[in-house]
C-alpha cells in the first residue's frame, strides 16, 4: 500500500534550524507517473512541517485531519502547538486507526521556543522515535538513511543542512523508480521558514 | 396568572408564549452591554469590561469576545457558562466544515447551526434554555461583512448595528439617530464608544472598561484579521470623542 504512489523525505537537524526535504512525484500502480509536483510536506504553524510519505489519498485526508486538530488547539488553548505535543497527537490519531490504519509513514520537523530543533517520525500505526539527527522515511528508505548517515554531521547551520539535505534526497531517490520526479527543501529557523524547489532529474 | 405555564420549556401558556424562553432573554438584559456596529471595510464589536471585584486575578483572556474561526467572532452578553459550550459548538462546527468542505464555513450558516442547536433546547429534553445572546461578526466571499444577533430561542437576525445586554435600549435609540452605513473603521469605533458610554451611563468612560475587536478582510485574499485593541490606542480614541462630543453643544 505504501509502494502505490511512492515517496521520499528526510529531516534533519541544524543549529538552532531543522530542514525538511521531500520528492514530489505522484505514482500510480507503481507504474505511471500521474503528477511531480504533488504535496507531501505541510506547513502547520510557523515552527512545525510535517511531510506525509505514503498513499496520496490518506496524505491529503491526514493533512486536513491534521488542520482541523490545529485549529482547535489554538483556539482553546490559546497558544501554539509545540513540535513535541503535536508529534504526539499524530501517533495517537495514528493508533486510532489501528484496525484500519492511514497508510501513511509521517516525519516530523519541528523547532521548539528556545530554537532548538525537534525531530521524530512514526510508523503508520503510530510507533514513534525521535532522534537527535536526522529521520527519514519513504519507498526509498534504505538509500536515503545511508545518504544521510554519510553525509549528516551535527550543528550545520542552514545553508549547510540545505546542501545535505538536497544531496541526501537526490542521491536516493536516483536509486528509486518510484520517487522523485522533483524535489522541495523547507528549512526552518527562528526568523521564518526557507522554502526550495530543486531542479531534480524527471525520471 | 400563567405562573403554571412556567416551570417547563416544553410547555406553552394559554397566550402561546414559552415562559422560560422570555425569562432566559432576561437573564442576558443584566449582563455587560455588547456593541456590534457593520462599517465599510470592518466589522466592530465592543463590550462593556465589568470588574466585579478587586480580588479577581487578572483574566489571561477577554471572557465576552471570543474568536470562532479566522473569519468568525463573536462578543458574548449572558451567562458565560452557557456561553462556553456554545463557542466549543461554535468552533467545533466551523471546524467540521472547513475539513468536509476545503473552505471556511459562510457565516450565516455556521450562526444558523448554533441556534438551531439553542432552538433544540427549547423544545426537547426538558433542559432550559442557553441563558446567552451573542453578536457575531464575520466575512465570508459570498456576503461579505456581516453581523448576526442571537438569542436563546434560536432565533437570529442580521444587523448593520446592534447592542445587546445592559441598558440595550439606551444603546439602539442612539444608534438609530447616529449610525450611518459604510463608515470607516475609526468612526465606527467611534460610535461603538459613544454607545457603550451611554450604557454604562459614565461620564468619563475609559479604556480599561471597555473592550474592542476589529475585523476586517483583504477581499482578494479573502484573509480575515481579528484585533483586539490595545489600551494605548483605544484611550487615544476615547479622548477624541470626549473632545467631540464636548464640543457638540455649542453654536
Amino acid at each position: 500500500m505504501m509502494e502505490v504512489n511512492g515517496s521520499a523525505m528526510i529531516v534533519m537537524a541544524g543549529k538552532n534550524c531543522v530542514g525538511i526535504a521531500s520528492d514530489r512525484r505522484l505514482g500510480w500502480n507503481k507504474q505511471m507517473t500521474v503528477a511531480c509536483d504533488f504535496q507531501k510536506v505541510f506547513q502547520l504553524n510557523d515552527r512545525i512541517i510535517v511531510g506525509l510519505a505514503g498513499l496520496g489519498t490518506d496524505v491529503q485526508s491526514l493533512r486536513n485531519l491534521l488542520r482541523f486538530r490545529m485549529n482547535l488547539y489554538k483556539l482553546r488553548e490559546e497558544r501554539e502547538m509545540s513540535p513535541k505535543a503535536f508529534s504526539a497527537m499524530l501517533a495517537s490519531l495514528l493508533y486510532e486507526k489501528r484496525f484500519g490504519p492511514y497508510f501513511v509513514e509521517p516525519v516530523v520537523a519541528g523547532l521548539n521556543e528556545d530554537g532548538k530543533p525537534f525531530i521524530s517520525s512514526m510508523d503508520f500505526i503510530g510507533a514513534p522515535t525521535s532522534a537527535e539527527d536526522f529521520v527519514v522515511q519513504g519507498t526509498c528508505y534504505s538509500q536515503l538513511h545511508g545518504m544521510c548517515e554519510s553525509l549528516y554531521r551535527p550543528d550545520m547551520d542552514q545553508n549547510a543542512l540545505f546542501e545535505t539535505l538536497s544531496q541526501c534526497l537526490q542521491a536516493a531517490v536516483d536509486r528509486d523508480a518510484l520517487s522523485g520526479w522533483g524535489a522541495e527543501v523547507h528549512i526552518i529557523t527562528p526568523e521564518g521558514t526557507y522554502t526550495r524547489t530543486l531542479k531534480s532529474r524527471q525520471d | 396568572m400563567s405562573r403554571r405555564y412556567d416551570q417547563s420549556t416544553t410547555t406553552f401558556s394559554p397566550e402561546g408564549r414559552l415562559h422560560q424562553v422570555e425569562y432566559a432573554i432576561n437573564a442576558i438584559n443584566n449582563a455587560g452591554t455588547c456593541v456590534g456596529i457593520m462599517g465599510r471595510d470592518s466589522v466592530i464589536l465592543a463590550a462593556e469590561k465589568k470588574q466585579l471585584s478587586i480580588l479577581l486575578a487578572d483574566p489571561k483572556s477577554s471572557e465576552k469576545m471570543y474568536k470562532i474561526d479566522d473569519h468568525i467572532c463573536c462578543v458574548v452578553a449572558g451567562l458565560s457558562s452557557d456561553a462556553s459550550l456554545l463557542i466549543n459548538e461554535a468552533r467545533l462546527t466551523s471546524q467540521r466544515y472547513l475539513y468536509g468542505y476545503q473552505e471556511p464555513m459562510p457565516v450565516e450558516s455556521l450562526v444558523q447551526d448554533i441556534c438551531d442547536y439553542k432552538q433544540s433546547y427549547t423544545q426537547y429534553g426538558g433542559l432550559r434554555p442557553f441563558g446567552v445572546g451573542f453578536l457575531f461578526a464575520g466575512w465570508d466571499k459570498h456576503n461579505g461583512y456581516q453581523l448576526y444577533q442571537s438569542d436563546p430561542s434560536g432565533n437570529y437576525s442580521g444587523w448593520l448595528a446592534a447592542t445587546i445586554g445592559e441598558n440595550n435600549p439606551a444603546g439602539k435609540s442612539l444608534l438609530k439617530s447616529d449610525f450611518e452605513e459604510n463608515l470607516d473603521t475609526r468612526s465606527c469605533i467611534k460610535l461603538a464608544a459613544k454607545v457603550l458610554s451611554k450604557t454604562m451611563d459614565s461620564t468619563d468612560p475609559s479604556a480599561e472598561k471597555m473592550e474592542f475587536l476589529i475585523l476586517s478582510a483583504d477581499e482578494e485574499t479573502g484573509k480575515v484579521s481579528q484585533r483586539i485593541m490595545p489600551d494605548e490606542e483605544l484611550a487615544e480614541i476615547l479622548q477624541e470623542l470626549q473632545q467631540e462630543t464636548a464640543t457638540e453643544g455649542d453654536a
